[in-house]
């Protein structure tokens, strides 16, 4: 039996390889021929002898003939004209001496003529077609049964700017690209050491995207940096287009409504990530960073929040936890006291209350849901809607979910405030990845709150804290370093301690090399000015 | 056994909140009126005693369950019979405290609601946390602990703060002498519920610094001691004798009469949210070590295959145990001690040492 098993496992490898070289449209990996002619029809052939295929033919001089091949707009035409063909015009040799040293004069070109930084021979088609794609230029010679693939990568890019979806008050303003190269430029000049490593590998059989992860050397977790590595190597789809498919690809955890990894756009949150031991991985084409691995309490951390004082910082994230509650159970709690738990209430405010729901003509769930999936629509359409029309839809909604709506005795005006202060709330969390599962599972405890009351609240709030404590991004807890507790890391949580108490770094991110500061290092007057008698 | 550990600190939090649980909601031993708080700490004392009898059965074990353990100590067949047993007590016990559960919601805020369905809805929160394993369930516990614990002292300063406690209705100490204490410790206390840190006994293979063990388990059954009898002396300081006798729930009588600025009163939620914390982790505790032990015992590969059936037979259970409230709590206080407590608690265990103690003098000898 066994045998039979293993024969039709082989079966299957063997499917699915075939199926995979359909699924790849399988490039050419033989010889490159001797002839040029051939060599340029074969190219035509391939790319469909597409408009943007640049083929220009160079004759240095009557016996040897050279063809330049390159993809229009990827290449920085100015690299090509100059390094390219105007070296390759001046320095060949006007007279036919090198006739039948055709070898020698490809040697040549080579070594001496081409004045850019990256060139490469190859004599296999393997590489050729996705290095043509990725913007190198091409270089064939007459009878020589080799390629000279010169890197002329740039085109169009767009200019570092300031990241629109993190603003912060102080702090750099700089902001990722699409571009990879620049992406991985900004980070490189803030940590200015040999110790950044980069690896780049290519992925998505058919869009074949860089994607790079980057770490410290000495500091990041190797089990870790292999974990990472291994998840994206065994990705195999024919696209990867923005960094959220990497990430929905390799997170742990995919029946969950919580980021287990963050994204960001701002460089200098990837490099203080990075110099914490976490990995950071760049998928080209997009501004978007994505950071592995991170705990829960990231998502109420800002980068500004290093950059100001401590005790402010502080405050803030404990602001932000709080606002994350409440636009979490605010609408339910409302509920649950309106609907079950009267007595709960001062006497004073429930009469408030009752009063201003007398004419309502809906159960407070119902006057609930109705707002918050309204507050939802309006936020949508805010987000999709052309700038010229943006400000129509804030007036109408102003309307619609605010005096309007109570005038005409739909809801009550308690309500209106409920959701606003919900709405507002849940944009002063900083990273809009947990902003927006917090929406989502705010109607779930709408739901329980409208069944059970406050038990139902209760039930759905320790449902989420096993459920948070059950996850894990790529091995490391969800909710450390609270749980497991972490004494040493505790500084950097909801509180955020001064940073001459910043000693170690996140113990189960970056196992090796924690110590992060030396001693002493925390500020004081002069010398002279202290109490203290010098001995 | 699942492959996991957990460290110190959770299994302190872990012990801690498992005593609290639903200790710290009933009338602990109002018996002895006054001196439930002494009391409670005899009940205490007795309780480190048990702790250090299982204790030693897993130090000479530090790998195995009690299931694996009974089996080398007294046998494969009784020590088969003995864990089972065991496995259904703890899955017994799990029905008691979530009908405990069940009545108390229904009696403070739910009236109307059928006892099956709010038993339900805790019993699938339970399933789904023993489903996530033990390391998850400390973690989890690491949290609520924080919860509880900012719970109890805002309640805590808002208590002293209103003005309510009056020390002479803990006076006078001692009337009726030591005895009718002993009493009340003998009877209830040491069973409920510092004797049923027994089901540690599972737990306690799962830590990963043996040596840790018996420090880290005296400490929390002392803390979570000190804790009860504060918050009887408390109660009794607030409501006197009389009314913390006659109320079904003090603390939550307690926490009633919590009266600040016209506008802090009737923090009923504080009171709620403490009981479906502590409820919820001693069930989970409960339900985790009866099912980790039914697995070993029936040696099923995969664990998890049990936690739903299982949890359904708890939820019935719970149902069917009494057919009302004054007949359980009736149970709970009379019978159940002496002839399932006793035996579970200290019986079977001191027998289970004595044998353990006879054998290595045997093999010294020979």
């Amino acid at each position: 039996m066994p045998i039979k098993i293993r024969q039709k496992k082989k079966r299957n490898q063997k499917k699915s390889q075939v199926e995979k070289e359909i699924r790849t449209f399988n490039l050419p990996d033989d010889e490159i021929s001797e002839n040029l002619k051939e060599n340029i029809e074969r190219i035509r052939k391939i790319t469909g002898n597409s408009s943007d295929l640049i083929i220009r033919p160079l004759k240095g001089n009557d016996i040897v003939n050279m063809t330049a091949v390159y993809i229009d707009g990827l290449v920085d035409s100015p690299t090509v004209n100059k390094f390219v063909v105007d070296s390759v015009f001046q320095n060949i040799d006007p007279q036919p001496e090198g006739k039948k040293d055709k070898q020698g004069l490809f040697e040549k070109i080579f070594a001496e003529v081409v004045s850019i930084g990256e060139v490469k021979q190859l004599s296999n088609w393997k590489d050729v077609f996705l290095l043509l794609m990725a913007g190198n230029t091409l270089l064939f010679i007459d009878d020589v049964p080799k390629v000279m693939v010169i890197d002329t990568r740039g085109g169009k890019k767009r200019n570092v700017e300031e990241p629109p979806t993190e603003v912060s008050i102080r702090g750099p303003r700089d902001g990722f690209t699409e571009s990879i190269q620049t992406n991985i430029s900004l980070i490189r000049r803030r940590i200015q050491n040999p110790n950044l490593w980069v690896e780049t590998m290519k992925i998505g059989n058919i869009t074949q995207t860089s994607v790079s992860i980057l770490y410290l050397n000495g500091i990041a977790n190797e089990k870790i940096v292999n974990e990472v590595r291994t998840r994206l190597k065994k990705i195999d789809v024919d696209s990867i287009l923005e960094s959220g498919y990497i990430e929905q690809l390799i997170e742990d955890q995919t029946l969950t409504t919580f980021p287990t990894l963050y994204h960001t756009e701002r460089p200098d949150t990837v490099a203080g990530n990075v110099l914490e031991g976490r990995i950071a991985i760049l998928v080209d084409g997009t501004p978007f960073v994505l950071l592995a691995p991170v705990v829960f309490i990231q998502f109420f951390q800002a980068v500004e929040d290093y950059y100001s004082r401590f005790d402010i910082s502080t405050s803030i994230r404990f602001l932000r936890v709080l606002t994350f509650m409440i636009s979490l159970i605010a609408p339910a709690l409302y509920i649950a006291v309106t609907t079950f738990h009267q007595e709960m209430v001062p006497t004073r405010l429930i009469i408030a209350l009752a009063a201003q729901r007398e004419a309502v003509p809906f159960p407070a769930v119902v006057e609930a849901m109705l707002m918050e999936v309204t507050f939802e629509i309006l936020r949508e359409a805010g987000i999709r809607l052309p700038k010229a029309i943006g400000s129509t839809v804030s007036i109408v909604g102003a309307l619609v979910i605010g005096q309007a709506a109570v005038e005409a005795g739909i809801v009550s005006p308690a309500m209106v405030i409920i959701v606003s202060i919900t709405a507002i709330a849940s944009f002063s969390t900083p990273s809009y990845a947990i902003a927006i599962s917090a929406r989502l599972i705010r109607f779930l405890f709408m739901l329980s709150a409208a069944t059970f009351g406050f038990y139902g609240i209760a039930l759905l709030f320790i449902f989420m804290l096993v459920h948070l404590c059950s996850l894990r991004s790529f091995g490391v807890p969800y909710m450390s370093p609270m749980a497991p507790l972490s004494l040493s890391n505790l500084g950097d949580t909801i509180v955020r301690s001064p940073f001459w108490a910043f000693k170690q770094r996140p113990h189960l991110i970056g196992n090796q090399n924690n110590k992060r500061q030396g001693e002493n290092q925390k500020p004081g007057p002069p010398a002279s000015r202290s109490l203290k008698t010098k001995k | 056994m699942e492959k996991a550990k957990i460290d110190a600190i959770q299994l302190f939090i872990l012990i801690f909140l498992f005593e609290l649980g639903s200790a710290l909601l009933v009338p602990l031993a109002i018996e002895a009126e006054e001196d439930a708080w002494l009391a409670i700490f005899f009940g205490l004392a007795v309780g480190i005693l048990i702790f250090l009898i299982f204790h030693a059965l897993y130090q000479t074990y530090p790998d195995s369950l009690p299931t694996q353990y009974m089996r080398n100590i007294i046998g494969n067949y009784l020590g088969w019979v003995l864990g089972f047993a065991y496995c259904l007590y703890f899955l017994y016990l799990s029905a008691r405290v979530l009908r405990d559960f069940g009545s108390m919601l229904l009696t403070i805020a739910y009236h109307e609601t059928p006892l099956f369905i709010v038993n339900l809805l805790l019993i699938l929160l339970i399933i789904y946390t023993v489903y996530q394993g033990i390391e998850v369930m400390a973690r989890t516990g690491e949290l609520l602990f924080v919860i509880l614990y900012v719970l109890a002292i805002s309640g805590f300063i808002l208590i002293v703060s209103s003005g309510l406690i009056d020390l002479s209705n803990l006076k006078p100490v001692l009337e009726d002498g030591i005895v009718p204490i002993l009493n009340v410790a003998i009877t209830q206390t040491i069973f409920v519920p510092f004797g049923e840190a027994i089901v540690f006994s599972v737990i306690l293979p799962y830590l990963n610094n043996p040596k840790k063990a018996k420090k880290v388990g005296i400490l929390a059954l002392c803390l979570s001691g000190i804790n009860l009898m504060i918050v009887m002396a408390v109660n009794i300081a607030v409501l006197g004798v009389n009314l913390t006798k006659r109320s079904q729930f003090p603390l939550l009588t307690t926490i009633q009469s919590i009266q600040i600025a016209d506008f802090l009163e009737r923090l009923d939620v504080f009171f709620m949210l403490a009981l479906i914390i502590g409820i919820f982790i001693k069930i989970t505790i409960f339900f985790y070590a009866a099912v980790i032990g039914l697995g070993d015992l029936f040696k099923v590969t995969n664990v998890k295959q049990l936690i739903y059936p299982l949890g359904l037979v708890v939820l019935l259970l719970s149902n069917s145990i009494a057919s009302n409230i004054t007949e359980h709590i009736q149970e709970g206080l009379v019978i159940i001690p002496f002839i399932l407590h006793f035996p579970f608690q200290i019986l079977f265990p001191l027998f289970l040492l004595l044998i353990v103690y006879l054998k290595k003098r045997k093999k010294n000898k020979a």
